[in-house]
């Protein structure tokens, strides 16, 4: 299932900011291109997996998991994702 | 024990095994968790609260899946990354419960499998219910 294919990628970051906030239990988390697992605390490997396959379904798409491993911050996943969307 | 690869589970896939829930399986919880609440341990105080007899640990019942994932599905391979289970009949020494996980999702991405957890009595009464993320560990190839 893909969906849209020319989504702005201010609505790509407002979605990822829903599944940031759903994953991280924590409603008013602020989320920016910059933001790395060094800002928040829950951010480990169990929950990058958690955010990867919610944003998969999110958005009707499949990561390359070489791709996600070398993820550095938010920005780079939005990224990831607006690619995703136009490829 | 199974030894499913993540492809070869689809969709849909279901394992079930019994299990009977034996006095000194009440022993050995208690033993390891130090859990001395008298439900589980004191007939009389069972009793009074309206229960046929000990109520059998719900983390013992609950145990089950642990053997559902890493023997049935998908058995060798198994890695448990959550479990969330509801309680909704108690669990008396002599049950015999059937201990079932249905696949109700998979994410290729991880080999993450989400199964859906049913166990039931020997009456066929719904006593726990779940659902477990499960990862199937496989061994990278070399490029």
């Amino acid at each position: 299932m893909r969906m849209e294919n020319n989504m702005p990628r201010d609505e790509v970051m407002e979605k990822v900011t829903v599944i940031f906030r759903e994953v991280f239990d924590d409603d008013e988390l602020i989320i920016t291109d910059a933001t790395n697992s060094d800002d928040i605390e829950d951010w480990d490997s169990f929950e990058h997996i958690s955010l990867i396959v919610a944003m998969e379904k999110e958005f009707g798409m499949k990561f390359d998991i070489k791709e996600v491993n070398t993820l550095e911050n938010v920005g780079q996943m939005v990224d990831l994702i607006c690619r995703g969307l136009e490829g | 024990m199974n030894t499913y690869h993540y492809d070869e589970i689809a969709i849909g896939h279901t394992e079930s095994f019994e299990a009977l829930v034996k006095a000194e399986d009440m022993e050995s919880f208690k033993a390891i968790t130090g859990d001395i609440n008298p439900l589980h341990n004191d007939e009389t105080f069972a009793g009074d609260r309206g229960y046929e007899g000990r109520v059998v640990y719900g983390m013992l019942t609950a145990s089950y899946l642990s053997t559902l994932a890493g023997v049935y599905l998908p058995g060798e391979r198994s890695l448990i990354r959550s479990v969330s289970t509801k309680f909704y009949k108690a669990v008396f020494i002599g049950d015999r419960l059937t201990i079932e996980g249905k696949v109700s999702d998979k994410n290729d991405t991880f080999k993450l499998l989400t199964v859906k957890i049913n166990i039931k009595n020997q009456k066929g009464e719904k006593v726990l219910k779940g659902e477990m993320e499960i990862q199937v560990l496989e061994v990278e190839e070399n490029e």
